[in-house]
């Protein structure tokens, strides 16, 4: 018998048909790979740590401006579809658990959240294979991405939260992208382990390879966010009548 | 404490703001019923179905489905033997009828044999691989209904469900509205502004006006309201109605005119005698039929009607 | 006229004033942060430094409230299904533009809160002498153009897609390509590298002293072909939705 969470995931899977918005997933992330290959290349003299170097040059702009923003988008989209065509009114009567129905929503989000880090990654390898690095592949770049995904849950639930109550399609996306720009300073100033948007960025090691974490902070500090930000928006789902204006 | 009724609202309110735009409704539907819900635009019919379904919460009062209280507690159980169609269909426009369905299907946990069945029963079938996009509005109306059917619940509740759609289009989801009970054993309740489309397909009436139910009963009781009444018109109006007070007959004062409810033709002969004979002048006897929506008006009030 | 209205009329209470207050506010925080606390030498060269910053943060964020704001006024007949009932209402060519102008009225707005800010920042910090009028008003003439072919695309895109994802990931795809074109220093001709074409001050950056010096870009002929090009731009993207809406059937 299927429980109600793997009900409300494949039938978040199944509104997904049709529609390729994880394209957006696998293009941003070529186009930073490509120039920041590019530019690494061009800058041999001054970039001479090899992976690390072609690292930061890949996730500079990514991590910190555009992926809080791309997530944005996928979450402004998954709520899209219930915010048109009268669509409330069926996803509430589903005789589900509102946090199960919540979870298939952000089952969804961290799924195209991993795979667009997936493809970071690959891309990290092949542009440097192909740049014709020779030093082996770091090891770290595991724990680099272990670290970014769950950070990218973070910025999944603030998102889902904010496109939830926002009914806008894009306004949650400038604030993702306000968010990455003011998560630059907070971690400029150390702060950055304890604002949601930037928990991603320093779990990358984006454009700082060499940075220590504390691993512990930043698990603990996801958790916590991901814990208040879902439970807000089961809140939300419960205790405002969406459907009913 | 068991009931028969399959949904008994007690003191069902809703206040918006200092509105209470549902005013201490109860309502009572029978098992097997089709519920027609009436009331003019405005009136309260969504809000009212709304909180039947949790989609808005109460004010105050309390709502019973099949004897089990509406609650958070109660909210999956009851859901899932339940179906809905609430004001405008809802729908994926991008996907297909059929994938439409499949959504709902598996969020019900119903067997996916279902689908084929409420597609036949909607007659949706050859449309079934079309995007929901190039619906036409009956078509996607009836996809809502399809929807709503899926696990063939116990209960059925359909909010202005020919609102939009063409002569044709009416005629077909009334008829189709009128096979539920006796062919999968749903009780509907079924919204509309409209009389006559109540008066075709429900067995029961509620009728609702500015958030109060004002009438509930069989829609026969309702045609029986229709009853022919006599009316008199005579010089001495008080002296008449003393008269026929003794005779133990209620009569009623409109525009002028004595109203009696309808009597032989022996009685208004030997009335007529009486009348006469305490110098009273008779000006008229008239044979009076009140309509179905004479009725629906004097209940609703006419400036809110339509 | 009255279609104008209208459209005005439509955002009332959907807080656009204050998205786009908001993500302004969160440009100008980044201007006040960077080169807070100037030295000698950065209040010599503040005026000059301010113009090179500022089509940095207008690459970036410019194109992104742009898409917001651009998708802002067309969801809006999406959500409603409304293109169809005002089309019969109104020349469907008339609804255009009153988004356009719409939109303009919010651009012209963003941009003149931006320089009035940047200037004020500027004599507040004690920057040398004032700012050289001449560049800072081809700077802004430039950004106003280039913000305003950025609208028109996005308005393009957000009217013809009801899937708002797409607009959306364009605007940030081209901030996206704006920005490492930025800093790769590379010209181009696509409509998001007209704030780099734009810029009125270029740097050098000396890796051993690091010491950075700024100063007036001279353009090259091809250069000043990608300045034109933003034009070209805005008359490309007009005539499109000319067309495009001017028979739009939904």
């Amino acid at each position: 018998m299927l429980t109600s969470y793997t009900k409300a995931v494949k039938a978040e899977s199944l509104k997904l048909k049709r529609s390729p918005v994880w394209l957006a997933f696998f293009a941003l992330p070529m186009i930073s790979a490509f120039f920041g290959t590019m530019n690494y290349k061009m800058n041999l003299g001054v970039l001479k740590s090899e992976w690390y170097s072609l690292w930061s040059q890949h996730t500079l702009f990514l991590c910190y401006l555009f992926m809080p923003a791309l997530i944005g988008t996928y979450c402004s989209y998954l709520w899209r579809l219930e915010h048109t065509r009268h669509n409330w009114n069926s996803f509430l009567t589903a005789p589900l658990p509102l946090s199960s129905l919540y979870l298939g929503k952000l089952t969804q989000a961290v799924r195209v959240s991993i795979l667009g880090n997936l493809w970071i990654f690959a891309l990290f390898f092949i542009c440097g294979k192909l740049a014709g690095i020779q030093s082996p592949f770091p090891r770290e770049a595991l724990e680099w991405f272990l670290c970014g995904t769950v950070g990218a849950v973070v910025v999944c639930c603030v998102q889902l939260l904010l496109s939830l109550i926002i009914r806008s399609f894009a306004v949650p996306i400038g604030i993702a992208l306000a968010g990455g720009i003011l998560g630059l300073y907070m971690t400029n100033h150390d702060y950055g382990m304890n604002y949601p948007y930037s928990i991603y960025c320093l779990g990358m090691r984006a454009n700082n390879p060499n940075m220590e974490i504390s691993i512990s902070t930043l698990l603990v500090n996801s958790a916590g966010y991901i814990i208040i930000f879902a439970a807000l928006s089961v809140f939300y789902l419960r205790r405002h009548e969406i459907a009913a204006t | 404490m068991p009931t028969q009724n399959l949904v008994e609202t007690h003191n069902l309110t809703k206040q918006y703001g200092k509105i209470r735009c549902v005013n201490a409704v109860n309502m009572q539907v029978p098992p097997g019923a089709i519920y027609g819900f009436l009331g003019p635009n405005g009136a309260g019919k969504s809000t009212t179905l709304k909180m039947i379904l949790g989609l808005a919460r109460t004010t105050e009062g309390s709502i019973t489905l099949f004897d089990t209280p509406v609650n958070e507690k109660n909210r999956m159980k009851l859901l899932a033997q339940t179906g809905s169609l609430i004001e405008s269909p809802s729908y994926y426009g991008h996907l297909t009828g059929e994938e439409n369905l499949r959504i709902i299907q598996t969020l019900k946990g119903c067997s996916e044999k279902d689908i084929n069945e409420v597609l036949k029963i909607v007659r949706l079938n050859d449309a079934r691989k079309k995007l929901v996009n190039h619906y036409s509005l009956g078509m996607k109306q009836r996809l809502g209904l399809a929807a709503a059917l899926l696990g063939f619940p116990k209960l059925l509740i359909l909010d202005e469900p020919t609102n939009g759609l063409d002569p044709a289009g009416i005629q077909e989801m009334r008829e189709l509205i009128c096979t539920l009970p006796s062919g999968y054993g749903i009780t509907v309740i079924v919204s509309s502004h409209l009389l006559g489309e109540i008066d075709q397909m429900a067995d029961h009436v509620g009728i609702i006006r500015k958030g109060e139910l004002v009438y509930q009963n069989t829609l026969e009781s309702l045609h029986s309201h229709s009853k022919e009444q006599i009316a008199l018109r005579v010089s001495h109006m008080a002296i008449a109605l003393d008269l026929l007070r003794q005779d133990g007959i209620e009569a009623t004062q409109e525009d002028g005119y004595l109203l009696l409810p309808m009597v032989d033709d022996t009685y208004v002969a030997n009335l007529c005698r009486l009348l006469v004979a305490q110098n009273i002048s008779l000006y008229r006897v008239e044979k009076r039929e009140k309509s179905l929506e004479d009725i629906f008006l004097s209940l609703t009030g006419k400036e809110t009607s339509l | 006229m009255i279609t104008l209205r209208m459209e005005f009329q439509k955002i009332r209470r959907k807080k656009i004033a204050l998205t786009m207050c908001a993500l302004l506010c969160v440009q100008f925080a980044w201007l006040l942060w960077s080169g807070s606390h100037p030295d000698e030498n950065e209040r010599l060269n503040g005026w000059i430094s301010m113009l090179y910053s500022l089509p940095l943060v207008s690459v970036i964020m410019m194109p992104v409230i742009m898409s917001v704001l651009a998708s802002r006024f067309a969801d809006v007949e999406h959500k409603g299904n409304t293109y169809k009932l005002l089309n019969t209402l109104r020349r469907p060519g008339t609804l255009y533009h009153a988004k356009v102008i719409c939109g303009l009225f919010f651009i012209f707005a963003i941009s003149v809160a931006q320089f009035i800010f940047v200037i004020a920042l500027g004599y507040a910090r004690g920057y040398a002498g004032h700012p050289e009028w001449k560049y800072y008003a081809a700077a802004f003439v430039l950004n106003l153009s280039c913000c305003l072919s950025l609208y028109l695309l996005q308005l393009l895109l957000s009217m013809l897609f009801f899937n708002q994802m797409i607009p959306l990931v364009a605007g940030l795809g081209g901030s996206m390509l704006g920005l490492i074109l930025m800093y790769v220093k590379m010209y181009s001709f696509l409509p998001w590298g007209g704030f780099l074409s734009a810029a009125q001050v270029s740097m050098d950056w000396n890796p051993e002293t690091k010491v950075v010096h700024f100063f007036y870009r001279e353009y090259s002929p091809v250069e000043l072909c990608a300045v034109a090009m933003i034009f070209v731009w805005i008359v490309v993207f007009y005539a499109a939705g000319r067309i495009l809406f001017g028979r739009k059937e939904v």
